[in-house]
């Protein structure tokens, strides 16, 4: 039992997609550059001209499923098949999804993709059903992370290591107006 | 660059297969796709990565023999607890269904590919034979055997039979095609090739050096998280340009007017660190007034690099102002002809600023040592030297000049004909300039054997093959990693060798017993030495103390070797240690704690070997250079400046963070990321051209075309246009990058500096034509 929660160093990050492939690795993501649980944003390449570029809004963005705690897919969803588990990670019922597409659309975070093997509409589940059911407390993208920009944690323990970050440093979540309550945080 | 990799790969059809004479098929797994990890029992047993030089440490889940999922180890000081994507997608070189197999034998013509399958035995009777008839033919002179390798690990071993054993002189490996000038522009200047210490750094200056799309261990990582001031120069604003503080784009090749500006303010405004001249500096004044005289100022430079002047003087007052600046001195493929020069001058200007042996700098450190494996090694009478490095002032004794060595060969220039060659790892049809070159050069071969895992370029020009397995197949032999945290690492066997490849020792074995016997008869008849030996001591004494069998390396397994070798120096915990943690380090258990969120230290700061004693001299002239008529000082000629001719642009090389040259072209994962690659062209000169961005179009140089598709940006300077190595693959067996982007020796003409024989990467002047 654990309310498990992300926060990014985004700005380490150089874009090495090392956590994608970790990520496809372990969790069996099939490939194709749209079929991915967690991707890279590349935003504000820089701008101007080559001899005087403006680099300085240039960064990479880490992306995958915001673990809402208001979560608009779970409520898009007609068949129920979308529930939060016990670590309060957003799962599915794979054998109730028939590919209605609602989640898809409701997530405003883009986070799923249609898994054309399983027939599903998958997303980031923290590794839940691999390394977190063997018993370990690492995601595949965060232990792999040059940059270790990853901090993953159980939230409502205040001596955990996203705990103790989020309260040291300022940080923000993405399109907070849509009132989904993210739990991954960005650290400034 | 998301827009143009959309389409997923594209299996071919119809190729000639290399097993199209094979009679039978093992049911090993093959993967076309990836597969989840279970919750189930499963072995982690530490390995040491291949997909690149770096050698990372990681841990292999294998669940029911089969490997799953590849994680970095904690405990390995160089990796920081890391594997890159393309560690990550080792899994894929090992299950790529492209593999070699079995040993084949040419049926066909080079090239065309067509093999029968045989066995091993069949395979080393067959090099056996052609072998003895070469050397026969050759009296004996074993150097017509040439022999290269484009793997660090196992090198030393593979001279050890080729060189050592069967008496070759001619090895060549990697470094003419890489940092051979950087490397003895060191080593000439301070004694020693050191090591960068980035992550006690306070002010890294890099010159074209790309840490953060071609990562390099522990540098690039350092790099991430250290707080250091970075300057970055370029002309092509790469990632690791976008984090820089600050990025100076430059003209192709001007780095070394950078420096002797960066020089000059410093000896004119006397910045430089005193005391460390005093002590450390040869021909300082001769240094100094050669700088002065020149004349190499901010603005001459500016006119030179196209960087500002006041800029120049900003950053060398901020460098040496610095309490731990680096000019980082890279480790990429030489860059034009200047390239000794200028990686001398970055060296002299670290050593000004007393970064040399200190936290910060160039340190020498202390690795550990390994005890050495004697090889009892014949002295052939009949064998002469190499010629490769004839009309080169220094060049590598090692791994020699590629290119020279190309040249003679093809024009028959060589004092001896080479006949045959032996090519490990080591992809010579795609890694040098001007590939119709190289494809001569093997055809000329009356015996060409390639040990490879995959039917690269190379491979399909082999008259043998043989199937090497990969890195998580095998037992290495332990290495010694890094000065300043130094560790010893171990190369553990994840599974057994699939199909019937077998580990580069397993594979001398076979051939060293067949070749023994036969090569030894070949000698006694052209032999005097040995002749006489036999005259003095009888066939057999002559045989055993000459140091003729070739076996004699094997005797033991990598595993009894290694367990003898670390036990007996380090002791029975280190072997312990070796095997089930992948490193070992005096200290390791005390030393070795988290610092958060899965970084660790690996030694306490005051036990990091930031400064050794040690006598050492900063060589400011260097007088062999000046009897062979080039600079003995870092210095400017006209020849460097940078001109392309109106319509022409400059081809630059490099490569993308999910690619380490050809090795991983075949690898899905990677090609699942980055199917090809893009021709990086400056967005206003495309706008004008009317190239938009995935618009196919044909480069063209003196020596070749190419076609490939565009990336207009504003991140190219206008002249320079740029693609990443490693594409354009000619091989069809290599079903999962033919295809796909473009080859950049294709167009790169061939020419070498003359310092130390090195290939340089960008003179080449190309024109484009849209399609």
């Amino acid at each position: 039992m654990a309310n498990y929660g992300m926060a990014f160093d985004y700005k380490l990050c150089i874009n090495c997609r090392a956590c994608e492939v970790a990520c496809k690795e372990e969790n069996g993501i099939e490939l194709g550059a749209s079929k991915h649980r967690l991707w890279i944003d590349e935003n504000d390449e820089p701008t101007g001209d080559f001899w005087n570029l403006d680099r300085t809004k240039s960064h990479f963005m880490q992306m995958q499923c915001q673990q809402c705690q208001d979560a608009p897919c779970l409520k898009a969803c007609p068949h129920e098949a979308i529930y939060k588990d016990s670590n309060g990670i957003i799962r599915l019922y794979e054998e109730k999804c028939d590919l209605s597409l609602n989640c898809v659309k409701a997530c405003p975070y883009d986070a799923r993709y249609v898994d054309t093997r399983k027939k599903i509409t998958d997303k980031c589940i923290f590794c839940a059903d691999t390394r977190l059911a063997r018993g370990e407390t690492t995601t595949a993208c965060q232990i792999t992370c040059p940059a270790k920009l990853r901090f993953f944690g159980d939230l409502d323990d205040p001596k955990s290591e996203i705990s103790r970050v989020l309260k040291e440093r300022k940080h923000f979540q993405l399109l907070p107006e849509k009132g989904t309550k993210p739990k991954l945080f960005y650290l400034e | 660059m998301k827009v143009v990799e959309v389409s997923r790969r594209k299996f071919l059809q119809g190729s000639v297969a290399l097993s199209v004479y094979a009679t039978a098929s093992l049911a090993t797994p093959f993967r076309t796709n990836t597969t989840q990890t279970s919750t189930k029992e499963a072995e982690e047993t530490p390995f040491l990565c291949n997909m690149c030089r770096n050698k990372c440490a990681g841990f292999a889940r294998v669940e029911g023999g089969e490997v799953t999922k590849l994680d970095p180890n904690p405990f390995f000081p160089k990796s920081r607890n890391m594997l890159c994507p393309k560690g990550n997608a080792g899994i894929n070189a090992l299950y790529d269904k492209d593999r070699l197999k079995y040993p084949l034998i040419r049926m066909g013509k080079r090239g065309e590919g067509k093999y029968k399958r045989v066995t091993w035995d069949e395979a080393n009777e067959y090099i056996k034979d052609k072998l003895v008839t070469i050397i026969d033919k050759q009296k004996d002179n074993r150097s017509t055997i040439a022999y290269c390798n484009g793997e660090g690990f196992n090198k030393d071993e593979y001279i050890q039979f080729f060189g050592d054993k069967l008496g070759s002189s001619n090895f060549l490996d990697e470094g003419s095609i890489c940092l051979n000038t950087k490397l003895g522009a060191t080593l000439l200047t301070i004694g020693d090739i050191g090591e960068p210490d980035i992550a006690g750094s306070d002010y890294v200056i890099i010159s074209g050096a790309n840490r953060f799309e071609s990562l390099i261990t522990p540098d690039s990582i350092d790099l991430i998280h250290n707080q250091q001031k970075l300057v970055v120069l370029d002309p092509r604003c790469t990632i690791t340009a976008t984090k820089a503080d600050d990025y100076l784009p430059i003209n192709v090749g001007t780095d070394l007017a950078f420096c002797l500006a960066m020089t000059h303010i410093a000896l004119k405004n006397e910045l430089y660190d005193k005391t460390f001249v005093e002590k450390y500096f040869e021909d300082f004044e001769k240094y100094k007034a050669h700088i002065l005289k020149e004349n190499y100022t901010a603005q001459w430079a500016e006119g030179k690099t196209h960087i500002p002047a006041d800029k120049i003087e900003q950053i060398t007052k901020a460098f040496f102002g610095a309490e731990r600046p680096l000019y980082y001195l890279g480790r990429r493929s030489v860059w034009a002809e200047n390239d000794f020069q200028f990686r001398r001058a970055m060296v002299l200007l670290n050593a000004l600023a007393g970064s040399i042996n200190r936290k910060g700098g160039i340190i020498f450190g202390e690795p550990i040592k390994l005890p050495k494996e004697v090889v009892n090694a014949p002295i052939y009478d009949q064998a002469e030297g190499r010629f490769d490095l004839d009309g080169i002032v220094y060049g590598a004794n090692k791994g020699g000049s590629w290119l020279n060595f190309r040249e003679k060969v093809l024009t028959q220039s060589s004092p001896y004909p080479v006949t045959a060659m032996f090519i490990r790892k080591h992809n010579l049809m795609q890694n040098m300039p001007n590939i119709a070159k190289t494809k001569k050069m093997l055809e000329m071969m009356d015996l060409v054997v390639v040990m490879d895992t995959l039917p690269s370029d190379t491979v399909l020009m082999a008259d043998v093959i043989l199937p090497e397995c990969t890195y998580l197949e095998r037992e290495d032999m332990v290495v010694s990693f890094n000065r300043l945290e130094p560790s010893l690492a171990l190369r553990n066997q994840v599974i057994k060798p699939l199909y019937e490849s077998r580990s580069m020792q397993d594979i001398l074995k076979g051939l060293g017993e067949k070749l023994t016997k036969p090569l030894f008869e070949v000698s006694r008849k052209y032999d005097e030495d040995l002749q006489e030996s036999i005259q003095e001591l009888g066939e057999k004494k002559a045989f055993e103390e000459g140091g003729y069998d070739f076996t004699e390396l094997y005797r033991n397994s990598v595993t009894t070797r290694n367990q003898n070798l670390i036990t007996k120096a380090f002791g029975k915990e280190a072997y312990e240690s070796l095997k089930t943690k992948g490193v070992w380090y005096p200290h390791m258990e005390a030393y070795h704690r988290e610092i958060g969120n899965h970084r660790y230290e690996y030694y306490p700061e005051e036990k990091r070997h930031y400064t050794v004693q040690r006598d050492f001299k900063v060589k400011c002239y260097l007088k062999k250079l000046a009897k062979h008529g080039f600079d003995a000082m870092p210095s400017w000629r006209d020849s460097y400046d940078f001109n392309v001719p109106k319509g022409k642009f400059r081809l630059i090389t490099g490569r993308n963070v999910t690619d380490t040259q050809t090795a991983t072209t075949n690898n899905i994962m990677l090609r699942d990321l980055m199917q090809s690659n893009h021709l990086w062209i400056n967005n206003k000169i495309a706008k004008e051209l009317g190239i938009a961005l995935g618009d196919k179009v044909e480069v063209a140089s003196s020596i070749g075309e190419v076609q490939i598709e565009a990336y207009p940006t504003n991140k190219i300077a206008p002249n320079v246009v740029w693609f990443a190595h490693g594409f354009g693959v000619q091989s069809d067996e290599l079903t999962n990058s033919f295809g796909h982007g473009a080859s950049d020796n294709l167009l790169i003409e061939d020419k070498f500096e003359k310092i130390y024989g090195c290939a340089t990467m960008h003179h080449t002047d190309i024109t484009i034509r849209r399609l």
